[in-house]
């Protein structure tokens, strides 16, 4: 997969506004063979290694849906007592991975990467993308 | 898959140790993370390992490395090993996704010449799974526990061990001991080498 500069910089732009708007602490973009994407936001993580980490976690989850016939778990979150994780699936190959304080509302957060993996989809569906 | 960013000038390539449980894919990791960190003065990120009590791995040990600059692009590996056991199936075909190439660490004892075909097999069945094949990804093997002995266990000969696993192929090998850390440098910079190589090729930037 080759990602031009232009989209570098527009993506990375979405993510930066969804940081703002959310109060999230950090987002990450990773495809499903746990590369890193795209990153925004500040947190002293280790970005390469949770992309690994988190791809690996998302395809065991969907494995265990699987074996019980489910499609799909619709929230996979993890809560912990300084930072919480959320993973969407915002395309066929793309994860989004959202750290985010306790105190947030995790629904509030959820219609916020709703609206964000809207303008991202849009924006790899496009030709600009794909050329 | 490879990841070529135009923006920060990197390619990202994902290297897979496979092969059968025992034959020493940990321990390549383990060496080069040593080798990094002496090198690197600990400034390497953590050796990922999500293993069993046993120090058995349950789903991939990983870590990531620079490997300096290739074509003005910084080269980023990121080396995964497979867990070996036939028990653990479901979490090794997980690990093969977006694979860009692979070591296939063959163990040399020859109670274990069965089992490296077995696991050969396993993976051509598991890369079929992600729609791969042979053709689509690098793959070199390695010849693995050459340091033993074999006064006091018998090992297989090399060229047999070729015979029975790349005589279609007839692709790069190493004779190698990943405990004492024989050729295992010279396995990684191969493989990044030319799995790199490949993408670039077949890449139309």
């Amino acid at each position: 997969m080759i990602i031009h500069e232009k989209s570098v910089d527009k993506i990375e732009a979405i993510l930066q506004t969804f940081i703002d708007e959310s109060g999230a602490t950090y987002v990450l973009l990773v495809d499903m063979g746990g590369n890193l994407l795209f990153k925004a936001g500040e947190g002293k993580f280790d970005g390469i290694t949770l992309a690994a980490l988190s791809a690996a976690n998302y395809a065991a989850t969907m494995e265990i849906a699987a074996l019980i016939k489910e499609d799909n778990f619709s929230l996979l979150f993890h809560r912990g007592n300084n930072e919480n994780i959320h993973f969407t699936k915002i395309s066929e190959d793309i994860l989004m991975i959202v750290l985010f304080k306790p105190f947030l509302s995790l629904g509030l957060l959820r219609l916020k990467i709703e609206h964000t993996q809207d303008k991202i989809t849009d924006l790899i569906g496009s030709e600009e993308w794909q050329s | 898959m490879a990841i070529i960013n135009l923006k920060e000038q990197t390619i990202q390539v994902k290297i897979i140790y496979y092969g059968p449980g025992r034959s020493g894919k940990t321990t390549n990791l383990e060496y080069i993370h040593s080798c990094l960190e002496k090198k690197m003065n600990g400034k390497v990120s953590k050796l990922i390992s999500i293993d069993t009590k046993g120090d058995r791995t349950l789903f991939f040990d990983f870590f990531p490395v620079n490997l300096g600059t290739i074509a003005g692009f910084d080269l980023k590996l990121q080396l995964y090993t497979t867990p070996g056991q036939v028990k653990y199936e479901a979490t090794r075909k997980l690990v093969l996704k977006g694979v860009d190439g692979i070591v296939f660490v063959a163990d040399s004892l020859d109670s274990r010449q069965l089992a490296n075909k077995e696991s050969f097999e396993n993976l051509i069945q598991n890369l079929n799974y992600h729609k791969l094949d042979l053709d689509s990804v690098q793959l070199i093997f390695q010849w693995n526990k050459r340091d033993i002995d074999e006064n006091l266990i018998s090992l297989t000969d090399i060229k047999e061990m070729e015979e029975q696993l790349n005589s279609k192929l007839k692709t790069k090998s190493f004779p190698s001991s990943a405990v004492t850390g024989m050729n295992v440098l010279k396995t990684v910079n191969y493989i990044a080498k030319k799995t790199v190589e490949t993408v670039i090729e077949n890449t139309v930037f």
